[in-house]
């Protein structure tokens, strides 16, 4: 079976020969979808390289071909040359984009080329003015100026921010320097990794991560842990022998990047860097496109939308402007207004904002997010695609079972244990415990003594550590009770006998037997039983016995557990006396005949955390894929465990059992969970796949290599939906990057598979997800609150160009006023927003539809542009015609004033009473207009940033104060009001004046009926789910 | 899609913005109307923006204020006498029969009174540039009128004995000549009760006879008028270049 399943991964990894006959085509089609058909040459390099040929020299031709000594090594002159031919021994990084790039991305990105044409058009109609000796050509100087640093100021803000996101990664893909043991020039010297050349002689021993790929000319109990190449977690060994033709299967090769467990070996090295298999892997994965994340096409979606408002407005009214007999320079200066008017000048800098504050948040819950765009993307994930180990499990042996007395126990698995429940008066426990106490190797690293149990580390396998562990919380210090139990011959685990031994002296000081205990796999246990302990009390093991044995040990296998036997024997004081030499190799000691104890089994339990992360992914419509390197009946019992298949549901192979039919009757459609095999997917065409993905809602991919998840990965894609998946190999980095949202592990990943990633996971917790997930889809319901609150004032800032030219009435508002409450006014409110809590059924709905719920949607942009954005334009208008009123302007004055208005020349301008103005008072008082429209827009705005903390919900549901963020932006807002009116009113470049304290009331009972106009949709929309009202009315 | 949604309007979503925009209208027109309602109709609220007043001149050429003409030449100046003329038209005795004759050199304090009076200005008071002797006000002769007013606001009582002084940066190309003498402006036609309540008001005018010296014709000549002699008439204001004030220019060919 190993065979077999490895060449499964071979094919996977490499599309070697075995698969060229039968699956070119589809191979094919697979890398051209992963890196477009110029790619595809790369891909055919990649298989021919891969014959290497080193495996299957002798020493001597290596050390020909390589030109180099086993005994002396290179020589350093040589190795330089080397160096200097190949290139350090290190993995290129993905190509990064250049940061000037990055920053002029950001200067035009977004609204930056609307701005930027306004500014122009700024400067052409200041040249123009100027030209004609106008009186004030400056103004629009100064505008283009100003809209010239907006967008300027605006796209180093999101530099920068971008820039902070990506530092906090750099700081992961700093490699720890690793050193290799090399002999060069005849001398053992410590190296520096990236030093080393193809034809170095380099050893390795346990512990060490092997510096490049080697061709092993000695070795000695060596074995490899391949699970990052191939996703094998059991290591495998290593020797100098040629076993195989494919070099990846052959003993004597090891693998750059992965890990020497136990043993020594020399080796020599035979690529390097980029050459290297793990190297050829990692430059595929940067062949595989990133994609925009969907944040990314909603905002896109959203600029559009907003600039095509912009621009046909702005062009509708030029052409008005221009057909009313208006200058065209004029027109052009109404044109820049209606520009800045629509365009939200400060929404992008302040959703990055809010993303990276999300992404804080996330990096608090263990998220921690490389490109701030991804925080959104795990919100709308629709399917997860999780590993089984570390991130559901807690990676490492566990006991979880035990069998003494005839009946199955359970043990707690939890991460924290710090007793265990089960019932341990038995004598047989008691017996057990002994076996399991001694009969062990493992022991706890020192100086632990204040960590808990569960977090010491420990010397030894991964079973053994189980049992040490839970034989340390039950029976406490451990260590003493093996000192008390003196150890007098020991036969370690083998694959031969598939047991282990040792004979112990025992800490009754009048009992002076000699105690044998001895584990195993259990049948062999069984074979070297005549007895069988029940209650304390030793019976003969007849077939009943037996029998009983087997269904328990077939229980407990069937739950995916590796069981162990155990039994011992009291070896008579009257023929192994004090003295007696036992002798381990002549085993002068019985080995048949013994009492068969106990049973126990373990698992790598699920995390404690996981059921209930993976039941909230349930409910919140995101599917959960299990897939794994581990067996099938294992990942199938952490799936059922945990939840990822329920209790009720059966795959087919379980309806087949029950209904007693072939498998191949089973109707297929009635299974909701299955299990497939690596190797049934290996076999599968896509249509296969898609079927599977599609029929089955829990599903579980077992003896999968990290290859194949790419595949698994690009069919749930087909499926529209939007996948997450989780990797910690070199050879899922292509996989991640495929992903809409990769997440790497941070404890156990690689550092490609990290740099693949846009998130990685620094606790390796499926859970951290769930969390991820959460703020994910909170930031977005945010994102939609900030987006409507900041489109709404914009109707409130272009009404006024709009009346201006139809009505002729004098400049309501100014540009630079405009860009005040754009960049002043509402910046802390809009990411005050970020801050709302959900609305209750967060995680209880449905992943956004990509295609269908949209950031911006028909009823956000007409909810806000024309019911409270008109709403406020009234308000504000009202107070406008109020100033000029009291001043001695009536509307009716005002309406067609405007040409005279603005003529220098006319310093006798009458009013509604008689009086005359001056020009300079007439412009004071326009931008006393100007004040009064913003005050008003502003107080309007603290009732729009209310409403807008929820979107369903009544805002005393949400609660009024429960977000203090809220009442700061509330607070800064009138606070910049008040000192761009009273402490800059003084400036008049900035066309702000000191304004009557009742003006700022004019608007207040708009604001209010906004306010009372909000909670009536929200209460219809509550009330009437599904009406007419709630299509058109929720956002 | 905005504009898809658009065209997706159903009958009931137009109803809907019907009784809306509808509401929003009757609430802005309620809203004005209230406003309006705490509105006097004679005089306004505040007149805070207009403490002191501009000075304007009539004729006002249609370019800046610079006067190009050619003495001999009528139809150079035909716009300004006509403005001129028609200026004058409402100070005609004709119209002036409900005025009456106020005290001279003081204020005319009318508010207990609930029916204003005007004061009566005697076109006479212009002299030669009342254009009853000259109907070119001295155009032709290379003495053009020009006439100065101060801007009407409510309230206003000036203090002192305000007067229009005319000057020229080049010094003797231009004598500048005042109607009424010295170009005194008469306190009696103060304060001004605005257009309802004071519906015949005229406000005093200064005529400012420029006689051209021969020499300096062709020139272009810069001339300033101040409003002075009155503490609480501003005309040194640093933004606002009329703020009892006015510059223009002349330039006479013959």
């Amino acid at each position: 079976l190993l065979q077999k399943k490895s060449n499964v991964y071979s094919v996977e990894i490499y599309g070697t020969k075995d698969l060229e006959k039968t699956e070119t085509g589809d191979e094919e089609e697979k890398y051209k979808d992963l890196k477009g058909n110029n790619k595809k040459k790369k891909a055919e390099d990649l298989k021919k390289e891969l014959d290497l040929e080193d495996h299957k020299l002798s020493t001597s031709e290596l050390e020909e071909k390589y030109g180099t000594s086993t005994n002396k090594g290179l020589s350093s002159a040589r190795a330089a040359e080397i160096l200097a031919r190949d290139g350090p021994n290190s993995l290129t990084p993905p190509k990064a984009t250049p940061e000037i790039i990055k920053f002029l991305k950001q200067m035009v990105g977004g609204f930056s080329i609307l701005l930027w044409i306004g500014a122009v058009f700024s400067w052409i109609s200041f040249g123009i003015q100027l030209a004609q000796g106008s009186e004030s050509p400056f103004d629009n100087l100064y505008l283009g100026v100003v809209l010239a640093l907006v967008v300027i100021l605006t796209g180093i803000f999101a530099y920068y921010q971008e820039a902070k996101s990506t530092n906090i990664m750099a700081s992961f893909s700093k490699m720890i320097p690793q050193q290799a043991l090399v002999i060069r020039d005849a001398e053992k010297k410590e190296l520096s990794a990236d030093q080393l050349v193809v034809g170095d002689i380099v050893e390795i021993k346990g512990g060490d991560r092997i510096p490049a790929d080697i061709r092993l000319i000695f070795a000695q109990g060596c074995k490899v842990d391949n699970s990052s190449l191939t996703g094998e977690s059991e290591p495998q060994s290593r020797s100098c022998d040629f076993t195989h033709e494919n070099p990846l299967e052959t003993r004597n090769i090891a693998f750059y990047s992965t890990t020497c467990v136990e043993g020594t070996a020399t080796g020599i090295v035979i690529n390097t860097g980029d050459r290297t298999v793990i190297g050829r892997i990692a430059s595929l994965a940067s062949g595989v496109g990133n994609e925009k994340t969907p944040i990314a096409i909603e905002i896109e979606h959203f600029v559009y939308l907003v600039a095509g408002v912009a621009i046909s407005i702005g062009v509708l009214f030029f052409i008005i402007s221009v057909s009313m007999q208006n200058k065209i320079l004029d027109s052009i200066i109404f044109l820049i207004g209606i520009i800045v008017a629509n365009v939200p000048e400060g929404l992008l800098a302040t959703v990055t904002v809010s993303l990276s504050l999300t992404a804080k948040r996330m990096a608090k819950k263990n998220c921690l997010v490389k490109n701030l765009e991804a925080v959104e993307t795990l919100g709308s994930t629709s399917i997860i695609c999780s590993d089984k180990t570390g991130t559901l499990t807690q990676n490492r042996m566990t006991v979880a079972h035990l069998w003494f007395d005839n009946q199955i126990y359970s043990a707690d698995t939890s991460e924290d244990q710090t007793t265990q429940p089960f019932d341990q008066s038995s004598p047989s426990w008691t017996a057990l415990s002994k076996i399991v106490t001694l009969c062990n190797r493992a022991e706890f690293s020192p100086g632990q003594e204040n960590l808990p149990i569960m977090k010491r580390v420990v010397v030894g396998d991964a079973s053994e550590t189980a049992l040490l562990k839970f034989a340390e919380v039950i029976l406490g210090d451990v260590m003493n009770i093996r000192a008390r139990n003196k150890k007098v011959a020991e036969i370690p685990f083998n694959s031969t006998n598939k047991f282990q031994l040792s004979i112990h002296e025992t800490d009754d000081p009048k009992d002076k037997r000699f105690l044998l205990v001895m584990k195993g796999a259990p049948e062999r246990i069984l074979e070297r039983c005549s007895t069988i302990m029940i209650n304390g009390k030793e019976e003969p093991l007849d077939s009943e016995k037996a029998e009983a044995f087997q269904t328990a040990y077939m229980e407990l296998g069937g739950m995916g557990e590796r069981v162990l036997g155990f039994c011992h024997l009291y070896l008579p004081e009257n023929e192994f006396p004090d003295t007696y030499p036992f002798d381990t190799d002549s085993m002068n000691f019985p080995t048949s005949n013994l009492c068969f104890v106990g049973l126990l089994s373990m698992i790598d339990p699920p995390r404690s955390t996981v059921p209930d992360a993976v039941s909230k992914c349930r409910s919140a419509g995101i599917k959960v894929i299990m897939v794994t390197g581990d067996h099938p009946i294992t990942a199938k019992a952490i799936a059922k465990s945990v939840g990822i298949i329920s209790a009720t549901s059966e795959t087919v192979e379980d309806i087949a059992k029950r209904l007693n039919i072939p498998v191949e009757q089973v109707n297929r459609r009635e299974a909701t969970a299955a299990v497939v095999n690596g190797m049934e997917l290996k076999d599968m065409s896509l249509q296969q796949l898609d079927e599977i993905l599609c029929n089955h809602s829990e599903i579980v991919f077992a003896r999968t290599s990290p290859q194949q998840k790419l595949i698994i990965v690009e069919g749930c894609q087909r499926q529209g939906a939007v996948v997450a998946v989780t990797g910690d190999g070199v050879n899922d980095s292509p996989a991640l990057k495929k992903a809409d949202i990769g997440i790497a592990m941070g404890i156990a990943g690689s550092d490609a598979a990290k740099n693949a990633a846009d998130m990685v996971l620094l606790d390796d917790n499926f859970a951290s997800i769930v969390t991820g997930v959460e703020e994910g889809r909170l930031i977005f319901d945010n994102l939609k609150k900030t987006i409507a609150y900041t489109l709404t004032k914009n109707i409130a800032e272009l009404c006024p160009f709009l009346i201006y030219i139809i009505a002729s009435i004098p400049m309501p508002i100014g540009t630079i006023t405009i860009l005040f409450i754009d960049l002043g006014t509402d910046i802390i409110p809009s990411v005050a927003l970020a801050y709302e809590k959900a609305e209750s059924d967060i995680m209880n709905r449905r992943p956004r539809n990509k295609r269908k719920d949209r950031l911006v949607n028909q009823q956000l942009a007409v909810y806000s542009y024309l019911q409270i954005g008109i709403m406020q334009s009234v308000g504000a208008f009202v107070t406008y015609f109020t100033v000029y009123a009291e001043q001695g302007f009536l509307p009716s004055t005002l309406l067609g004033v405007r040409v005279d208005w603005e003529n220098n020349a006319i310093n006798d301008f009458e009013d509604s009473y008689g009086q005359q103005w001056t020009k300079y008072q007439r412009m004071y008082l326009q931008w006393t207009g100007y004040t009064a429209f913003f005050v008003s827009i502003t107080i309007q705005q603290v009732a729009d940033l209310i409403i807008r903390k929820t979107r369903r919900n009544s805002i005393f549901q949400q609660g009024l104060f429960r977000n203090k963020v809220i009442w700061v932006g509330i607070f800064s807002q009138i606070g910049i009001a008040l000192i761009l009116t009273y402490g800059l009113g003084h400036v008049t470049a900035l066309n702000f004046t000191p304004l009557r304290f009742q003006y700022w009331f004019v608007a207040v009972p708009f604001a209010i009926l906004i306010w009372v106009y909000d909670e009536v949709r929200k209460l219809f929309i509550r009330r009437y789910p599904g009406s007419w009202w709630d299509k058109n009315m929720y956002y | 899609f905005f504009l898809n949604g658009l065209f997706f309007f159903t009958g009931l979503i137009l109803l809907f913005y019907l009784v809306f925009y509808g509401f929003l209208a009757a609430l802005f027109t309620f809203t004005m109307w209230v406003m309006l309602q705490t509105l006097s109709s004679d005089i306004p609220k505040y007149r805070d923006r207009i403490s002191s007043p501009g000075l304007m001149i009539s004729p006002k050429p249609d370019t800046a204020l610079e006067f190009y003409f050619n003495k001999s030449d009528a139809q150079s100046y035909a716009e300004y006498v006509s403005t001129l003329r028609k200026f004058l038209e409402s100070y005609d005795d004709s119209k002036q029969s409900q005025n009456i004759n106020c005290t001279p050199g003081r204020i005319f304090d009318q508010n207990d009174v609930a029916v204003k009076k005007a004061c009566r200005f005697n076109l006479s008071e212009l002299g030669q540039c009342s254009g009853k002797e000259d109907k070119t006000f001295g155009y032709s002769k290379g003495t053009p009128c020009v006439l100065v007013k101060m801007n009407r606001i409510i309230g206003l009582k000036p203090e002192g004995e305000p007067r229009i002084q005319c000057t020229s940066k080049e010094e003797g190309m231009v004598e500048v000549n005042y109607f009424p003498p010295e170009g005194l402006i008469d306190l009696m036609y103060f304060p001004y009760y605005g257009k309802s309540l004071h519906a015949h008001y005229l406000q005093p005018l200064v005529a400012v006879q420029l006689a051209i010296n021969s020499n300096s014709t062709k020139e272009e000549i810069a001339i300033e008028c101040k409003i002075l002699g009155s503490p609480n008439l501003k005309n040194e204001d640093e933004r606002d270049k009329f703020l009892g004030r006015i510059a223009f220019k002349v330039q006479m060919t013959e």
